[in-house]
């Protein structure tokens, strides 16, 4: 269970109130303050009222979609991280949510801890997101610098393409956070691109080869079923459980 | 006999009228050259009603009176005057030729006349047919304008789709069974007679049934178009039947997918909150290691009841929907170890060990969807093989496949069903493979092995009768493989 080293305030956003209260008094013991909305509504009159900096929201809502609300608390307020609380496992939920603006998801059933780690990591994402970020990349046993083009893994250079370098380094800039294909062939390709699924999958394959020590149980490059892929950071303190525990 | 007793009939009208004739005309002195035209006037008449037998009888009748009372020598048939001979086989020349003419235009007009009418009732017929709903249960009240419109004494049709027998008006036994043999020799049948008459019903050189009549009037004309008819309107009531399968088909998939969406809300909202809680109650620092035990323990049951929800879902998508697999490089080894574990963890009386009996086992497949077959495979496993024996997942490279192995002792699969486990909702004849389960759990694994670009089947030890053996066939990446 991480420890939050600032105060930290979160606006949980559910329709079902057994739910809301739990997720509530958890959070709450865990040091977070919480406030709670029923609708998407009543979560955009929140946030207009007072700044969070962390809203969960729950996909499946009466009246307006949880997407919708993602939508317009993400107009309204850009700094806010969102993680939309989705209950199908496949597909198309989770990808609008992320184009709505959502930071992450999760789904349930979920375990307190998942949550807990995943408020924890878009918390420290958009607080170190201001500004142009650091030059050099770090995660695990791998350096990368952004300026020199250069990558090191233990201390050892593991030489890149040029574009399996631009992949690599969208993906350690947004370390756990998940990462759609079309915003990683856009990032990296040009914005014309968006379908060409293949190409993300054959350098994904190859940069796996070159960076994870067992490239069929990748430690760095996880994938997100449907969605895309994660750069998970080894040595990050908030890790999720692995997926094998919580499948 | 009807015909005989019409034109002695019409022969004695005109005998009468010609002696009529003969007798008024004598009377008045009238002259042979009068008597013939008044005589050729009748006959003229009488051919418009008569037939040309009795025209002919009456010219010839009409010959004998004008040479017996008109010509010289009178009373007498000889006849003096070349002229009067030739007189009188111009008349009856002229007579008969008039006669042939009217009679053959008045048959054509009668004949035309029957076909119009025969036309206006097939169309009545026609409209009446496509006035009627469509009846998905059978072709009785179709069949009554048959009878109505067309005053045939009974009509019974065969319609081969459903195999049934559809009969309106007083239908015997006889023409039952006339129209099935009609379609099973794919002939039609003609008894004047009896006035039977069946035709085969064919729809785009298909015989799609056979529809027979009793008392038929012109069947030689008329059960073809009706053949015709019959035919159109099953086809339109198999499409119509067709179509309302169709629809209640997909209202049903629409209601399953509403009701699993409700479900996956229902059942995971209260699990995450029940989750949370589990979780929240382990963090607090005052409580006992027992007590911190309980909460462990309601959390990862929990977890367990929501990995099945999620499991129970996926599976019930995936029975209707395509598969869409999301193919990567793995190593199912670690996939299946994972799997197993679970299982291991879960299970009190089974045990599952993994064999590896290949160096790499790394496959291009989806991680998810190979976890969720083989959890069938092993949920059926530990489900029906001897309680306590051990079940085993054997990996090995086989070709251009790495395939994977569960084997189960115990409750064997009888040789008959073997090839009917994977069908949709096939839940086994013998009692003992009945335990709890929708039907579909094979169906849906083997579907995910083909999508996959492998296989999954039944792969049991002829010298081990007593144990169950599935083998999933998974591809090897394209650099690994040999010809």
């Amino acid at each position: 269970m991480i420890t939050l080293t600032q105060p930290c305030s979160v606006l949980v956003v559910d329709d079902e109130p057994a739910l809301r209260k739990t997720i509530r008094a958890s959070l709450a013991a865990s040091g977070f303050s919480v406030e709670e909305a029923g609708t998407g509504a009543e979560a955009l009159g929140a946030v207009k009222q007072r700044p969070f900096d962390l809203v969960l929201l729950d996909v499946n809502m009466p009246g307006a979609s949880g997407i919708e609300a993602c939508r317009q608390i993400r107009a309204f307020a850009p700094g806010t991280g969102i993680i939309m609380v989705t209950v199908r496992d496949a597909e198309d939920d989770k990808v609008q949510a992320l184009e709505a603006g959502a930071d992450d998801y999760v789904t349930k059933p979920f375990r307190l801890r998942e949550l807990v780690a995943r408020l924890g990591a878009v918390l420290r994402r958009t607080r170190t997101d201001i500004g142009e970020g650091p030059r050099v990349l770090q995660a695990g046993d791998l350096k990368m610098d952004l300026d020199r083009g250069q990558l090191w893994k233990a201390g050892r250079q593991i030489h890149l393409s040029p574009t399996e370098f631009d992949l690599l380094a969208v993906m350690m800039k947004n370390q756990d956070a998940p990462l759609t294909h079309v915003k990683l062939l856009r990032g990296v390709w040009g914005p014309e691109y968006g379908d060409e699924l293949e190409y993300l999958r054959t350098y994904i394959r190859m940069l796996r080869k070159k960076i994870e020590d067992d490239p069929a149980r990748p430690q760095y490059i996880q994938t997100e079923p449907w969605v895309g892929y994660r750069f998970r950071n080894p040595s990050d303190p908030d890790q999720p459980p692995s997926s094998a525990d919580d499948e | 006999m009807h015909g005989f007793w019409q034109t002695l009939r019409w022969c004695a009208f005109g005998t009468v009228g010609v002696l009529v004739l003969t007798f008024v005309a004598f009377r008045l002195h009238l002259s042979f050259a009068a008597a013939s035209f008044g005589a050729l006037l009748l006959l003229v008449v009488q051919s418009l009603s008569g037939n040309f037998g009795s025209s002919v009888v009456v010219s010839v009748l009409a010959v004998g009176c004008l040479d017996y009372f008109f010509t010289e020598p009178l009373f007498s048939f000889e006849i003096d005057s070349p002229f009067d001979m030739m007189g009188l086989a111009a008349f009856l020349i002229t007579g008969l030729v008039i006669t042939k003419l009217v009679t053959k235009l008045r048959n054509q007009t009668e004949v035309s006349r029957l076909h119009h009418e025969r036309l206006q009732r097939l169309y009545h017929l026609a409209q009446q047919l496509l006035a009627l709903e469509p009846d998905p249960k059978g072709g009785s009240p179709f069949l009554e304008p048959f009878c109505g419109t067309l005053g045939i004494r009974s009509v019974c049709l065969f319609d081969a789709a459903s195999e049934e027998v559809y009969t309106a008006g007083d239908a015997g036994d006889d023409l039952e069974k006339k129209t099935g043999d009609a379609f099973i020799q794919g002939k039609d049948y003609e008894n004047h007679e009896q006035g039977f008459s069946a035709r085969c019903i064919r729809v785009s050189g298909r015989t799609i049934g056979a529809i027979g009549f009793e008392g038929l009037e012109n069947a030689d004309l008329t059960a073809g178009p009706l053949a015709a008819l019959a035919a159109a309107h099953l086809e339109r009531t198999h499409s119509f039947v067709h179509a309302s399968r169709a629809a209640a088909a997909a209202q049903t998939e629409s209601d399953r997918s509403a009701v699993l969406d409700a479900l996956a809300h229902e059942f995971k909202t209260p699990l995450s909150t029940i989750l949370t809680a589990a979780g929240a109650l382990r963090e607090v620092e005052c409580l006992g290691p027992q007590h911190r035990e309980l909460a462990e323990t309601v959390e990862s049951e929990a977890a367990r009841l929501g990995r099945l929800t999620s499991r129970l879902i996926r599976t019930a998508r995936l029975e209707r929907e395509e598969v869409r697999p999301w193919i990567e490089l793995i190593d199912v080894s670690s996939v299946l170890a994972d799997t197993a574990d679970q299982y291991t963890r879960l299970s009190a009386t089974q045990r599952i060990s993994v064999i590896k009996d290949c160096e790499s086992t790394e496959v291009m497949t989806d991680p998810e969807l190979v976890r969720l077959a083989v959890s069938q495979l092993l949920d059926n496993a530990c489900k029906y093989s001897t309680p306590g024996s051990i079940v085993t997942l054997k990996i090995s490279r086989e070709h251009n496949q790495i395939a994977v192995r569960v084997v189960s002792s115990g409750n064997p699969i009888p040789p008959n069903e073997s090839n009917k486990i994977f069908d949709r909702f096939y839940r086994g004849t013998d009692g003992l493979r009945v335990g709890a389960g929708s039907g579909v759990g094979l169906f849906v694994a083997r579907k995910i092995a083909l999508a996959l670009g492998g296989g999954l089947d039944l792969d049991n030890d002829p010298g081990a009768p007593e144990g169950t053996i599935f083998r999933l066939g998974l591809p090897v990446p394209e650099s690994e493989r040999v010809e």
